[in-house]
């Protein structure tokens, strides 16, 4: 059964905790936001998620988007719970104060972005999309642009779509074909078919601004000649009311395998008026800085997926009761012990709980950073952010989604044939966490990403933000004996991390398929390792407030031993991950094409 | 310095004609420990020799230096024709830079006729008239002893040196200058025929004249035409225009004008020496490049310094513009550059299918040899590949069907080839075409090894992806670094661990010596600074253990250890020349502990060294150091703490890097032979050094280095991170911890070296200083 409910004492933890002393220190742009003030936010997004919008989880899967004559219809329910989120604010929690956001941390933001997509992630995705195009818009174009779209937009009244593949070209955009011609006024006609298109046709908003990748007459081939073009669905009229309908229209939306409740559009664009966004031929840097802040949001799709099946799994493991504990029984008042006293029952659950608490430590120490880049005083640390987030954005987005998946089908494990069950609400989870692993770039680019640009990018350095804290810690926290056995464990990973580093930089280099045979689980290896970190300050913390007495001894009691579970039963995956690093690429690439 | 080159027949030389040429001239020859006469006419009588005197001034200055040392100043003596002419008497070579006009040198010539030691060479540095004009009127016997020597500008970096012999010159004497020159003045000596602009300048005017034509004929931007004619075709960065700014656009027409009256009519030289009224007005304007306003290119100061470039076309300077790309194959194959579409391809052709039989057709008419023409391009003009090593690039055979495609002529001497490459290599030996038809081996000079060479006929005792080891003969062997600008990396420090015991086994002596341009540039910072990045501090503390050990293994060896630098020698680099027993330096030689410029200090054993040396621990020492543990420290920190580079062999013997009694070979080509010779002249009773203790003065001389590094924190000539540095550099040259009453060993300063090194590493400035240093090329003053 679906049962989320916002995890919000782990939130409390990661938010105000587990982070003090990581080098972005406390920024004065939110020293009004107390605890007291972030609690509140949390308990506030908790009730919206808890009483709006999970409820329309199931019945919009059940339902799906309608698409009738050009037009979209999101599932029952979804209207009237936009209207809800928008109107108290929550889709510009984090939005510039300049048009009307509310201008918070990340830090805070990206733990409500996670309830909201536990809750529903296909709700999530209407203001998610809106989100990366009004970060395009206010990075990229014109004044006069920005004005006229970012208040509407932010205010919710309007919404945004990213248009990138067309039908014949995804990932690899050099292909791209969408035109964009030259008109006296300034404006260009930009003509083309454009594919999966999120929220490209819906019945939320009144007007939808779509960023779209076209080339101009005179663009040089490849990912060199594209330009970034805002072609909104309604153009003003000779009054200025948006009454003049735009020539991009939605010509089919896709029938999936999860994510129902989101509309997918195909777009056709016939002569739509547009305006450049940017400068010519320099689109893609525009759209990749919109692509960056999606692909840590689809991340943290994979983290609320996975904390809704964990609390799914968990109420299901308590309530069904099968057989009697190994141990002999648990609860004699009752015909049979619930499954959860099973050790292998166990091991799914705390398999999901603790991918969750590290993923969301993660999600926390990268949002951090976000927050630093853009308004830490100095420039040394707003670089130093800046590159911690280029290094952790393809790491947040692969494990990330990767465990969403896992957890799902832990989730479906633990509920046995029910899990197999619409009805039982699980199977959904896994449907809809597939998505992620897919879009913003499929996790396979995420680790070419990440052994190709970040990992080389300015001599290694982008790593130091990750690496050295790592090796300080190590260094620090060794003597101390109740840490000793999770600092050993780190050290063991770190050093995997570090080798399988050194071995795909040099091998990288005079083969780069070297490097990309081993990008996926050096993705995974670092992503354990950075999740051991965590795991590591999280005990130390929870160690600290344990000493010193705590009325939530339950908690931080709670937070080791997950620690602990997570050292004993996961981290092994880091020697597993960095043996096939070290196997090099010749068996991947020995079978002849023509044997497969 | 002491260098048994100079001893010679030349004990002094007089160099009349203080100009620029006569000048510099005068200073190599300084340079090279001889002592010289620089005279000039008079034209103040008050101040007789102000001329001569001025220039002298002027040398001392000179960027880049044309003296190698202070003393070497000292050597030069100047006077004026009138009342010094007389003094000739006392020189063995008298040479001739005075302006090229034959009445003036005419008249000069019948003055040293008049006062001459007979068996006293005389010698011109004309590069335009004829030897035989200059000889005309004057008897048989200054005839005799009278020929050509051509240097290049400037003397003392230009290795080329073109001499020409007349039908009356003495062979004898002329070989005894030539040997000279070679041995002691370091030049390569290249014989030339008595035609007009010798061999580089004849065919180096006619190259620029072509490629400036093509560019304007063909409607290039000068920058795509630098872009084509430069790194592709094996040519300085420079290129075209980028060259005729260097060198003064003013001297086009001088170089024209004297070529066009001396070469016969029908000289493929005559019909392109046109002019451009473009350069006529940029000559007239005053933009005669560098020197002048601006040449070709600019740096536009009224529009914040932007670097500007010359439209040909309409004359007016534009913001200077990328080049076109040029795709990879074509910057490393001339037959793909041929090939290239376009302007591009037609550029380059019209560059090198005229040039290069230009050059061709110069045989047998200014030289009978191939090789000759060669060396002259690569040494006078920089070429990489002299013209017929580029006509094997291109391949014989198809450079002929070019030309005769085009219906154009085809020299001799390609019809002599007949399909066939120039050179090839044959049983171990490099093999020159000579006009016969026949391959006959490339003779060096007496004297000359090169591991070029021997690279032919053998394979490396050991070799791994950094360094090799090579038997050159008689017993001895060469370590030669093979990485990327011979950075050393921990594959160099193992192969040293390997080459040690195989050295103690099977050889007398070793000697460590590279062939490129540089000897080191250090430690391979990119490495480093990737496992700095990565945290992996136990990698870097084995790579300066490692080195530490392995440096310490040449110096303690069983054998005597030569090195051998040229060029730069920097960091470790530095510190492997300073761990040998001896050094064969080239006398360009830039040696230096450069550690603290990128925020670290020497980890391999650099200040232990230079320790001993300026305490004189174990050899002499440094001339003028008072007794007591503190000056040596004191002098040593200096050194160390501004990264002070030698800028020459000569001034790193004045800095401590290298020893009163090392060795300093002038020229490149010989310092392997002679590096050789001095390993196997300390092979007879060999022992290893000891291992030596020192007397430093602790915290106390700790403190007074921390106060001067203060001051210049508080005048603002330190920065902060400079005062950090120079902290740990202080704590490991005053023995840290020590007492003036401990002994300090080799073993604790390494000790301490290490740890500072290690603390460096770590810290974020000196990371940053690092990858600015990895990333621009140049340090970082935070």
């Amino acid at each position: 059964m679906q049962v989320y409910s916002p995890p919000l004492r782990d939130m409390r933890f990661v938010l105000n905790e587990l982070h003090a002393g990581d080098g972005f220190g406390d920024l004065s742009a939110f020293a009004e936001i107390t605890p007291d003030l972030a609690d509140a936010v949390l308990t506030e997004a908790a009730r919206i998620c808890d009483g709006v919008i999970a409820p329309l989880n199931r019945s919009g899967d059940e339902e799906g988007c309608h698409f009738e004559d050009g037009a979209v219809r999101t599932p029952a329910g979804f209207k009237a719970a936009w209207d809800q989120f928008v109107a108290a604010g929550w889709n510009a929690l984090v939005l510039p104060t300049q048009w009307g956001g509310q201008g918070l941390p990340e830090a805070l933001g990206k733990l409500v972005d996670e309830m909201v997509c536990a809750a529903n992630v296909s709700f999530s995705l209407y203001p998610g999309l809106t989100n990366g195009a009004i970060a395009a818009i206010d990075g990229y174009a014109s004044d006069a642009l920005k004005a006229t779209y970012l208040p509407k937009m932010v205010g919710g009244e309007w919404s945004g779509t990213m248009c990138l593949t067309e039908p014949h070209c995804g990932t690899d955009l050099g292909l791209l074909r969408t035109r964009a011609d030259p008109v006296e006024d300034g404006s260009y006609r930009v003509s083309g078919a454009k594919i999966f298109i999120s929220a490209g046709e819906q019945d939320l908003t009144d007007n939808i601004v779509h960023l779209v990748l076209a080339r101009l007459p005179d663009a040089p081939k490849g990912v060199k000649g594209i330009s970034l073009f805002l072609v909104p669905k309604f153009l003003p009229d000779a009054q200025g009311a948006w009454t003049v309908r735009n020539e991009a229209r939605c010509t089919a939306i896709e029938h999936k395998m999860g994510i129902k409740a989101s509309a997918t559009c195909q777009m056709l664009f016939e002569e739509a008026t547009g305006w450049l966004v940017g400068e010519p031929h320099r689109g893609l840097e525009a759209m990749f800085t919109m692509m960056n802040a999606e692909r840590v949001g689809v991340g943290i799709q994979g983290l609320g997926i996975g904390e809704a099946a964990y609390q799914a799994a968990v109420w299901y493991a308590k309530d069904r009761v099968q057989g009697r504990s190994l141990a002999g029984t648990k609860h004699p008042e009752m015909p049979a012990d619930p499954i959860i006293v099973h050790p292998d029952v166990r091991r799914m659950l705390l398999t999901m709980r603790a991918w969750n608490e590290g993923c969301r430590g993660i999600a926390g120490w990268v949002s951090r950073a976000l927050d630093a880049e853009k308004h830490a005083e100095d420039a040394p640390t707003r670089t130093r952010a800046a590159e911690f987030v280029a290094l952790m954005t393809p790491v947040v987005k692969a494990l990330f989604t990767d465990l969403g998946l896992e957890s799902a089908s832990l989730a479906v494990q633990v509920y046995g044939g029910h899990g197999f069950i619409r009805e039982s609400g699980v199977e959904q989870y896994m449907r809809d966490a597939r998505i992620a692993m897919l879009y913003e770039g499929t996790n396979g680019i995420q680790a070419l990403d990440l052994v190709g640009r970040k990992l080389p990018a300015n001599m290694g350095r982008n790593l130091r933000g990750l690496f050295h804290p790592i090796s300080a810690f190590i260094e620090d926290n060794g003597a101390y004996a109740g840490l000793a056995p999770f600092v050993t464990g780190l050290k063991r990973a770190f050093e995997a991390l570090q080798g399988a580093t050194a071995m795909i930089a040099e091998r990288g280099m005079r083969d780069p398929e070297e490097a990309g045979a081993a990008a996926t689980d050096y993705l995974r290896l670092m992503g354990l390792v950075a999740m051991a970190f965590i795991f590591a300050r999280a005990v130390k913390v929870s160690q600290a407030r344990l000493a010193e007495g705590t009325d939530d001894a339950a908690f931080y009691t709670a937070k080791v031993q997950t620690a602990r579970f997570f050292y004993d039963r996961l981290l092994p995956q880091a020697t597993a991950a960095f043996l096939a690093i070290k196997a090099g690429k010749a068996s991947t690439m020995a079978l002849d094409e023509a044997a497969f | 310095m002491s260098t048994s080159d100079t001893i010679g027949p030349v004990k002094k030389v007089c160099v009349i004609g203080a100009g620029v040429m006569g000048a510099g001239i005068a200073a190599q020859v300084a340079n090279a420990g001889i002592p010289v006469l620089l005279l000039d006419i008079v034209r103040d009588p008050a101040d007789r020799n102000a001329v001569a005197a001025g220039a002298l001034k002027r040398l001392e200055k000179a960027e880049p230096a044309a003296f190698m040392s202070r003393k070497a100043a000292k050597l030069v003596e100047v006077g004026n024709i009138e009342d010094d002419l007389a003094r000739v008497a006392e020189c063995d070579w008298v040479i001739e830079a005075i302006i090229e006009r034959l009445d003036l040198k005419h008249a000069l010539y019948e003055k040293l006729e008049a006062v001459r030691r007979p068996g006293t060479a005389v010698t011109s540095n004309t590069s335009t008239i004829p030897l035989g004009h200059l000889v005309t009127g004057r008897g048989e016997a200054f005839a005799r002893d009278f020929f050509i020597t051509h240097f290049f500008n400037p003397p003392r970096y230009m290795r080329l040196l073109e001499v020409v012999a007349g039908p009356q010159s003495d062979p004898a004497l002329v070989a005894r200058i030539s040997d000279f020159a070679d041995r002691t003045l370091g030049k390569t000596i290249v014989a030339c025929k008595d035609t007009p602009g010798f061999l580089a300048n004849r065919v180096g005017t006619f190259w620029l004249q072509s490629a400036v034509n093509a560019a304007f004929e063909l409607g290039l931007s000068v920058e795509d035409a630098d872009a084509l004619a430069g790194k592709p075709m094996g040519v300085p960065r420079t290129g075209i225009f980028g060259l005729v700014d260097l060198v003064g656009i003013d001297l086009m027409p001088h170089l024209k004008a004297s070529l066009t009256s001396t070469l016969p009519a029908d000289d493929p030289y005559q019909a392109i020496a046109v002019d451009h009224p473009l350069i006529n007005r940029m000559i007239a304007d005053g933009y005669t490049g560098r020197k002048g306003k601006g040449g070709f290119y600019r740096v536009n100061r009224e529009a914040g310094k932007r670097r500007e470039a010359i439209d040909l076309i309409s004359g007016e300077y534009r913001p200077q513009g990328k080049a076109a790309p040029i795709p990879g194959a074509a910057q490393r194959d001339l037959k793909a550059l041929l090939a290239l579409p376009g302007k591009a391809g037609a550029y380059a052709w019209a560059i090198l299918g005229a040039t290069l039989s230009y050059a061709a057709a110069l045989v047998p008419q200014a030289s009978d040899d191939v090789v000759a023409i060669d060396v002259a391009m690569k040494l006078g003009y920089n070429w990489k590949y002299g013209p017929f090593e580029l006509i094997d690039r291109i391949g014989v055979a198809d450079f002929v069907a070019r030309l005769e495609a085009e219906g154009r002529p085809v020299p001799d001497i390609l019809h002599v080839a007949a399909g066939r490459p120039f050179y090839r290599i044959e049983a171990g030996k490099r093999q020159v075409l000579g006009l016969d038809g026949v391959y006959r081996d490339v003779v060096r000079p007496e004297g000359v090894l090169l591991l070029e060479d021997i690279k032919l006929s053998a394979k490396p005792i050991i070799r791994n992806g950094s360094a090799a080891l090579w038997d050159i003969g008689d017993g001895v062997a060469a370590l030669e670094f093979t990485s990327k600008m011979n950075a050393i990396d921990g594959e160099i420090l193992k192969l040293i661990g390997q080459a040690v015991p195989l050295v103690a086994k099977n050889f007398k002596a070793l000697v460590i010596y590279n062939e490129g341009g540089n000897f080191s540039a250090g430690a391979n910072l990119g490495l480093a600074m990737f496992a700095v990045n990565i945290a992996a501090w136990g990698e870097i503390e084995k790579l300066v253990g490692g080195g530490q050990m392995a440096l310490k293994a040449l110096k303690y060896a069983p054998f005597p250890v030569v090195a051998a630098p040229a060029g730069m020698a920097l960091g470790g680099g530095c510190e492997v020349v300073l761990h040998a027993d001896a050094v064969q330096a080239h006398a360009e030689s830039y040696i230096g502990l450069v550690e603290c410029g990128v925020g670290l200090v020497p980890g391999w054993g650099g200040c232990g060294e230079m320790l001993a040396r300026w305490q004189g621990i174990g050899g002499q020492a440094m001339p003028g150091m008072p007794k007591g543990p503190m000056p040596a420290v004191s002098k040593v920190f200096e050194t160390i703490s501004t990264a002070t580079v030698s800028k020459s062999a000569a001034q790193a013997v004045e800095l401590g890097f290298l020893r009163p009694n090392d060795g300093i070979s002038m020229n490149r080509d010989r310092l392997l032979a002679d590096a050789k010779a001095r390993a196997l002249a300390l092979v007879p009773g060999y022992q290893p050094p000891a291992s030596p203790t020192f007397r430093l003065p602790g915290a106390g001389g700790k403190a007074a280095l921390t106060l001067a590094v203060e001051g210049f924190r508080a005048q603002g000539k330190a920065t902060p991170h400079d005062a950090v540095v120079a902290g740990h550099l202080a704590d490991v040259l005053t023995g840290g911890e020590a007492d003036l009453v401990d002994t300090v060993t080799e073993g604790d300063l390494l000790a301490l070296e290490r740890k500072a090194f290690l603390a460096l590493v770590r810290h974020p400035a000196t990371q940053a200083r690092v990858e600015h240093m990895l990333t621009t090329g140049k340090p970082l003053r935070n």
